[in-house]
């Protein structure tokens, strides 16, 4: 009879626990497709400084971080230039140079196998957004037009972009 | 129908009219004014802050040690500027050379001092008393007292003139740096917004583009070939350029408007003096630290470039702060620096020699009474810069078109005596733009181009 009582009690705390389950706000169904939000590049107006261009091109070629010492040092040699656009320039191509560690940079193979998730990726890893129909037909015809036009030169340019200098 | 032709002739006509200066080179809108009185300009900011006493007066340490310690073996006078100016080197107490304790001066380079080619002006007004105010303001030919360090001057500097004003090229102006520190990476243009980077000069800061910094972020850039890749990276960055302006009400920074060409060039200078510093070839005078070696990337430049106006920034004197005796030495080894260089140009860059005119000014000059700090070496007293001592310096011209007159504007500084801030004006005089430089309203009242007080 002891038993007995004793497996009861267990069971109803089972099934209180089973109702007390918390519901979260993604079990709900609201019937609509879940979209990721981006900002826009209206929105960027804030130049970002040396030292923050430095750390952010780093990690976006290399998706690893740069240390604190070496973005001082890193930021230190755009102030010497006058040009700042060529000392930018200048250390990207260093950093697709790099052979230890490698830039992480899709293979062309890879690019031209699905050009639209290159651009889509392409966009959203420089400058967190995704790009307009217009933005996405341009890249096509570039990549489509030009057999030799690569993912490095295209990563190029996004990182040397304006929309790039601002968040 | 002949006069439907007319109208669409005569409007055409019109809008090109109207378009045809906004499109010429460097955004000028006409033609300068006037004519080149040489196709090179040297400006030395012989920075640091230097006491007329220790330079054009000669008097080493007799007004300097001795007036504070009548010691007779400091009552010495003499030239330390041995390749700048006429005069016997001191006779005794010697420590401004190198060797043990500085007792051996460096042998000039030049056989006839600059003076002896040029003009001296021995007491010039310096119109500011600190080195980013002194500096600039040789640079803008004027100064101004809401100046805060840490930011752009609020003036165009002579590259904006030369560059709007005279359609010279980004690769025409460079200034070369000596440190990162006291606001130097700030003076290559003004934050003027009708001037500004668009207009600025190229730049190299040599100690950090060459040193370790550079060794690491700047050495190994891959060279991508000019038209297959560098062209359509470009033309894919103008697009998303163009995208996102479409797109912001920001303002797009400008830069120095270097062509793709002008870019190429200097990558490609850059990956050969990585090169030639592996190599040990980089040009550089034979003594001295970082000035010298300044100097010596300034001549590299002026060899690949052949710039229309050079401006060097040296500033080792400086150490005159708590140090008398290493600012005696800066002193002799900016002489050395400076004596090379006119000896280099005449010598090896065939372009520049005899086509070039060199000046040589302080940004300021330091106190007459000494601050409470001994140097270890010599126990020297030391000299700040902020009494009206500091207002007393010198300009040292010579090069092309400049006849020989050493002892211009002796006598007491006075209120008709040259300014520092002459030297801008000068330049833009030297290369065709002096009207528009007067004309443009940023200049000091009394700035007048040097060569006219000839």
């Amino acid at each position: 009879m002891k038993k007995i009582h004793t497996y009861l009690v267990l069971f109803s705390l089972c099934l209180v626990s089973f109702q007390c389950k918390k519901e979260n706000l993604e079990d709900m169904v609201f019937e609509i497709n879940e979209v990721k939000l981006y900002p826009s590049a209206s929105s960027k107006l804030k130049e970002k400084t040396e030292s923050q261009w430095i750390a952010v091109v780093y990690t976006n070629l290399f998706q690893q971080a740069l240390s604190a010492g070496d973005i001082y040092k890193a930021g230190q040699c755009i102030t010497s230039i006058g040009d700042k656009e060529l000392a930018r320039e200048v250390i990207i191509s260093n950093f697709m140079n790099s052979t230890s560690p490698l830039p992480a940079i899709p293979t062309d193979t890879d690019m031209r196998a699905d050009i639209d998730k290159f651009i889509n990726d392409t966009y959203e890893r420089f400058l967190i957004r995704r790009p307009t129909e217009g933005e996405k037909q341009y890249f096509r015809n570039e990549i489509n037009n030009n057999p030799t036009r690569s993912a490095e030169i295209i990563y190029f340019s996004f990182a040397l972009s304006n929309e790039y200098l601002f968040y | 129908m002949k006069r439907r032709e007319f109208i669409k002739k005569a409007t055409l006509t019109s809008a090109g009219a109207m378009i045809a200066p906004y499109i010429l080179p460097s955004g000028r809108l006409f033609a300068p004014t006037g004519t080149q009185i040489a196709p090179h300009v040297v400006l030395v900011m012989y920075a640091g802050g230097l006491r007329n006493q220790e330079t054009v007066d000669q008097l080493y340490l007799s007004q300097s040690q001795h007036t504070w310690n009548p010691t007779p073996s400091l009552n010495v006078t003499g030239n330390i500027m041995p390749n700048l100016l006429s005069g016997a080197a001191p006779s005794s107490k010697v420590v401004y050379g190198v060797g043990t304790s500085g007792n051996t001066p460096i042998s000039p380079i030049l056989s006839t001092p600059i003076q002896s080619q040029g003009v001296l002006f021995k007491e010039v007004n310096a119109i500011a008393a600190g080195h980013y105010g002194g500096s600039i303001a040789l640079l803008q030919g004027n100064t101004n007292l809401a100046q805060p360090l840490l930011e752009r001057p609020k003036t165009p500097t002579i590259f904006e003139f030369l560059r709007k004003h005279g359609g010279y090229k980004a690769t025409d102006t460079w200034f070369i740096g000596n440190s990162l520190t006291n606001s130097v990476p700030l003076y290559n243009h003004s934050a003027h917004e009708d001037y500004g980077a668009k207009y600025g000069a190229n730049m190299f800061i040599p100690g950090v583009t060459f040193g370790n910094q550079g060794d690491q972020f700047l050495k190994d850039a891959k060279i991508y070939h000019p038209q297959n890749e560098l062209s359509p990276m470009y033309k894919m960055k103008y697009f998303l350029d163009n995208s996102y302006e479409s797109l912001t009400s920001n303002n797009i920074l400008d830069t120095v408007g270097n062509t793709e060409a002008e870019k190429q060039q200097i990558k490609n200078f850059m990956k050969t003096m990585f090169q030639k510093k592996q190599a040990g070839t980089v040009i550089r005078p034979p003594q001295g630290g970082n000035d010298a070696s300044t100097v010596g990337y300034a001549l590299e430049v002026m060899k690949e470039f052949k710039p229309a106006v050079t401006v060097i920034k040296i500033d080792g004197p400086d150490v005159c702060h708590s140090n008398f005796t290493g600012y005696l030495r800066a002193i002799h080894a900016a002489d050395h620096a400076i004596g090379y260089m006119w000896n280099y140009i005449q010598t090896q860059i065939p372009d520049m020699a005899n086509e070039t005119i060199f000046i040589a000014t302080p940004d300021c000059g330091r106190n007459l009474n000494p601050n409470p700090i001994l140097d270890n070496e010599n126990n020297f007293r030391a000299f700040d810069h902020s009494d009206a001592n500091t207002r007393r310096v010198f300009t040292l011209m010579a090069g092309k078109s400049i006849g020989n007159e050493p002892d211009k504007a002796t006598g007491p500084l006075s209120s008709t005596s040259p300014l520092n801030t002459d030297a801008a004006i000068t330049v833009g005089h030297i290369l065709g733009i002096e009207q528009e430089m007067l004309n443009s309203g940023f200049l000091h009242s009394q700035s007048q181009s040097l060569i006219r007080k000839l």
